[in-house]
């Protein structure tokens, strides 16, 4: 490093308070990101269920919905989809974990009762209806999923994050912050010592 | 993510629109070839009222190379894909490079 401070004893006693600071903030950071990737794994453990059951229940849907095309017909099919148009809602909230906000997806109503299904009754058939119900669990488990894998990769962004903040107190702030000390230090005494001979030859003149 | 509508988007080929449609989602962009799912893409990217997109994973494997990194690289819209292996390679490879350690296994 460059050594670009003054050696006085302010700039010392300024250095020595920031290090302080720094370390402070370091062990700080250093928690936070333990605490951040135990958040993560948790979360992970959770995910790989929720990645199953969409997997699972995208087979399902998908199997359901041949069936329906296969039996009734694709045009039949896609008529009663024609007709389906309300839109399942959602509810977006945020969490906070450790600083770091993910959304929570509040599922309001995606499945339907079989009479508030646009198309009719009489005119589909229960395969078709069984193959609506299989979408609308699929959605919900997407959302869940999205859910889910959103939180991941905040969790991630902000463990990345953190980690270089780290790195960089421990291996380059605080280095470079105690090293100027040490600098300081040293110049301070060559000056005392500078200083005493200084006076010592001042009162060896006077003497003489 | 207050600012962020929420609204859920599907792009996927015909077949695979068409059961969204019957559980009522609207905003469903069917696309057939690369060039068009790109195009759609780009416009989904830019609208600021879907929170979820839905993606056929086929059709997220064809596209070009930076719109997935793209994708990749945002947290919004989130992009769930399905059928396949449901982007768990992905995140792995992320998961890799945040923590240096696969946690998945």
């Amino acid at each position: 490093m460059a050594i670009d401070v003054k050696p006085t004893r302010s700039e010392l006693i300024k250095l020595k308070r920031r290090i302080k600071l720094s370390e402070k903030g370091y062990e700080l950071l250093k928690m936070k990101r333990d605490g951040l990737i135990m958040e993560f794994s948790e979360t992970l453990s959770m995910a790989r269920g929720v990645l199953e059951k969409l997997r699972e229940s995208y087979e399902n849907a998908e199997q359901k919905i041949s069936i329906a095309k296969a039996i009734d017909g694709t045009i039949m099919v896609r008529s009663a989809a024609l007709a389906a148009k309300s839109e399942p809602e959602f509810e977006l909230r945020s969490k906070n974990i450790m600083g770091v906000v993910v959304p929570v997806v509040k599922r309001k109503r995606v499945r339907k009762k079989l009479s508030e299904r646009e198309y009719g009754i009489i005119g589909t058939t229960a395969r078709i209806d069984e193959a609506t119900s299989a979408y609308e669990e699929l959605i919900d488990a997407i959302l869940e999923a999205a859910e889910i894998e959103t939180t991941l990769l905040r969790l991630l962004e902000e463990i990345e994050r953190t980690k270089r903040r780290v790195n960089a107190l421990e291996f380059k702030v605080i280095p470079e912050m105690k090293e100027a000390k040490k600098y300081i230090e040293f110049a301070l005494q060559e000056m005392e010592r500078d200083n005493i001979i200084r006076l010592k030859k001042i009162k060896a003149k006077a003497e003489a | 993510m207050k600012e962020r509508g929420f609204r859920l988007a599907v792009v996927g080929d015909q077949e695979f629109g068409l059961g969204f449609r019957l559980a009522g989602i609207r905003d469903i962009h069917e696309v057939s070839d690369p060039a068009e799912a790109e195009n759609t893409i780009e416009k989904i990217l830019g609208d600021r009222n879907i929170g979820i997109v839905v993606i056929q994973q086929n059709i997220f494997d064809n596209l070009s190379v930076s719109l997935k990194r793209e994708i990749e690289e945002r947290t919004e819209p989130t992009f769930v894909k399905v059928g396949g292996e449901m982007g768990v390679e992905e995140l792995k490879e992320k998961i890799r490079r945040a923590i240096g350690v696969d946690l998945w296994k």
